[in-house]
């Protein structure tokens, strides 16, 4: 389902140690930001906090898929972070978010890009795959759960 | 001696006979009134229990009766909060409602059955009202649980439409036997002393009743006693005032169901027995009423009447009464055929026969035949039209067991009860640490039937029983943890409400810019509430949906009126 450009081994943190949301979200923008040539984290990062105002995307049982439309990016891109503790994201169900996957879309984001969207938060809700997320100890095993995905 | 044992004997062999067939038939999706009914016809004289039973007058003693605990209970059960969806179209449905169907179908039953204008009318007063216990029976058994709406709508609607159609009947038969008075003054008058008695001292009682009971120190048995015959009391009184008694005991179980009170919970429980104990019976002795044979004679014209009834006349009352409330079509459908006939009508057809009319058996066939098609017809296909209406939300709860603790002074906490499956989310997630809802504490874990001796840390296995003290409105989360996603898939919350939770106050033109969606004619600023109240309806209800452009919007939270939480739904690819 993913094209192999959408996220990498270089945008994946594992075990990290983040306390807070907004730690979290930055972390999440530095990993989008790092190798793309026209990113600047702080950007990534602000739009990433806009869509939270709409609601918190937080989608429950620990997991949050936050994302945004930007222009500067020509294809969808996606980082992901695995937390050693629970961060309180304010998600529906009041759990703590320790698994997040960030997505950016170009502005021209079209039927595809929500498809996209769709397609990773049923990923996501599926109780053994959030299991492997937990258990995997490096970034090589979170990709390749990722990708089978 | 030997007469009084054998009717205990055949009471209590038949009661406990139907009873038990209603496990079996509650499989296959009958409505359970039905099956009640119909035991009583074969004990009856045409049937294999050969009873020949015809006594009209205890008849209408132990129906009324009936009839006034089960309202009463059914006041008791419905919470203040349904009110606030569902009493306005409800109300409608009760008095215009009544009137509509009451007329269409006393009409047609004139034409059809060759009736002077005010006898058909009759006809038509007497099978006015509807049962939605019959209704939920149904979606109950089958786990379905309906948009708020709907069951507000529908169950405030049956509870206090019973008294329209009484007083039509009473009132027409009062101008049939005196046809020397002015019809439309005597309609007039009656209904304003009915209703205004009935409502008075019904919501006066109702009060009073909460006031002693919380002043009276008696045994915790006492209570629902109490409760009911006073409720009782209160029905007896305003009859004999000349007001209706019906609508008089509906709202006093309101009222004390809604009020701080004390051993409210064994009031309710013992009501609730009790309700379900007087259905039985009255529909058993209904059914051993009736004489099966005689209904031959008139089957023809009671289908066709029934076919004016359910086809054209409650669906023309239903879309005239909810013409100002904006129902979607969907709902206006259902609510439209769940116009199910119970036992009132069959109750209100002896009104007649106790009064000596000249047609009155033959009302009464015909009126026992018109239940007995609207529960085959329409309880049968309930369940299904919800389902394919899309009228099910999500259960809100899963959990095994739950006791309501009733604390004095203290907010309403219960005790809940969960079994672990191997598949529970709490031991699928492998989560790091446990996190519960603020208010909640664990309470015991349960090994082989053995209490573990420490909670800390908490280790739990599949096959062990976790009880907890939680909030009531904790349980949708505390079931996130606990129970296993559903099996049905439509109703998962991912396929409810969709994937992300927006706020009621997040903003249109946010929506918009994040999504990439273009709307017309909106103002950008209003919010998602302010919207979904615009387009769909001023009491929004959890599962109204909202397209717009491709995404899709659906309520998930309501408060008094407000939206708080949106679900977001995407296209997805297939």
């Amino acid at each position: 389902m993913f094209s192999p450009d959408l996220i990498s081994e270089s945008r994946i943190g594992c075990g990290l140690e983040i306390s807070s949301k907004k730690r979290l979200l930055e972390t999440l923008a530095e990993l989008l930001a790092s190798d793309h040539p026209r990113l600047q984290t702080e950007t990534v990062f602000e739009r990433l906090l806009e869509r939270e105002r709409l609601g918190s995307t937080g989608l429950g049982h620990g997991i949050a898929l936050p994302h945004a439309r930007l222009k500067d990016v020509s294809d969808v891109l996606g980082a992901f972070v695995q937390t050693k503790t629970g961060v309180d994201y304010d998600a529906t169900d009041g759990e703590p978010v320790d698994l997040a996957f960030a997505l950016l879309v170009p502005e021209a984001a079209n039927e595809e890009h929500l498809h996209l969207l769709a397609h990773l938060a049923s990923l996501f809700s599926d109780p053994q795959i959030r299991a492997q997320l937990r258990e995997a100890d490096s970034p090589a095993r979170l990709l390749s759960i990722l990708s089978a995905g | 001696m030997e007469l009084t044992n054998q009717i205990i004997l055949i009471a209590s062999v038949a009661l406990f006979v139907s009873v038990m067939t209603s496990v079996l038939t509650s499989r296959l999706g009958a409505p359970l009134l039905l099956v009640f009914l119909v035991m009583g016809m074969l004990l009856g004289e045409d049937g294999p229990g050969g009873i020949a039973f015809d006594d009209v007058q205890l008849s209408h003693l132990f129906g009324t009766l009936a009839l006034a605990v089960i309202l009463f209970d059914g006041g008791l059960a419905t919470p203040y909060k349904n009110f606030r969806v569902g009493l306005k179209p409800a109300l409608g449905l009760a008095t215009i409602g009544v009137l509509i169907t009451s007329v269409v179908t006393g009409l047609a039953a004139a034409w059809i059955l060759d009736l002077p204008p005010f006898e058909g009318l009759l006809l038509g007063a007497i099978v006015g009202s509807t049962d939605a216990a019959a209704v939920f029976s149904v979606l109950r058994s089958q786990g379905l649980e309906l948009k708020q709406r709907i069951g507000a709508t529908l169950e405030i609607e049956s509870g206090s439409n019973d008294p329209m159609a009484v007083f039509l009947t009473i009132a027409l038969i009062e101008i049939l036997l005196s046809d020397d008075q002015n019809p439309g003054l005597v309609m007039l008058t009656e209904f304003l002393r009915q209703m205004g008695l009935g409502a008075c001292i019904g919501l006066a009682g109702g009060f009073a009743l909460v006031w002693l009971t919380n002043r009276l120190a008696m045994s915790p048995g006492l209570y629902p006693l109490a409760a009911m015959a006073g409720g009782l009391s209160l029905f007896a009184a305003t009859t004999a005032a000349g007001g209706s008694g019906f609508l008089a005991i509906y709202l006093a179980g309101l009222v004390i169901g809604n009020r701080p009170l004390q051993h409210r919970l064994e009031i309710k429980r013992f009501h609730d027995g009790i309700a379900r104990l007087a259905q039985i019976a009255m529909f058993l002795m209904l059914g051993l009423l009736v004489t099966p044979s005689e209904l031959l004679p008139v089957a023809t014209q009671s289908l066709l009447f029934a076919g004016v009834l359910i086809f054209l006349a409650r669906p023309l009352a239903v879309l005239v009464c909810l013409l100002p409330f904006r129902f979607p079509w969907r709902e206006q459908v259902f609510i439209g055929w769940v116009g199910l006939r119970g036992a009132v009508p069959i109750i209100l057809a002896l009104f007649p026969l106790l009064a000596g009319l000249p047609h009155a058996q033959m009302y009464f066939n015909v009126v026992f035949f018109v239940v007995l098609v609207s529960l085959v017809i329409q309880g049968w296909t309930v369940a299904g039209l919800a389902r394919r209406l899309k009228l099910e939300v999500p259960p809100t709860t899963h959990v095994v067991q739950r006791v309501e603790l009733d604390i004095p002074g203290l907010q309403e906490l219960e005790l809940v009860g969960y079994r672990l499956t191997d598949n529970a989310p709490i031991l699928v997630e492998k989560r790091p640490e446990l996190h519960l809802p603020k208010r909640t504490r664990i309470v015991a874990l349960l090994r082989d039937h053995h209490l573990l001796e420490s909670l800390d840390p908490l280790d739990p296995l599949p096959g062990d029983y976790l009880y907890l003290m939680a909030d009531p409105q904790d349980l949708t989360e505390l079931d996130r943890l606990f129970v296993p996603p559903s099996e049905s898939t439509h109703l998962t919350d991912l396929a409810f409400f969709g994937e992300f939770v927006l706020n009621g106050e997040a903003r249109l033109c946010d929506l918009c810019a994040a999504y990439g969606v273009k709307v017309e004619h909106e103002s950008p600023e209003s919010t998602l509430d302010t919207l979904i109240r615009r387009h769909l309806s001023a009491h929004p209800v959890v599962g109204d949906r909202l397209q717009i452009g491709r995404l899709e919007l659906v309520v998930r939270e309501v408060e008094q009126d407000r939206v708080i939480k949106v679900g977001l739904k995407l296209p997805s690819a297939h």
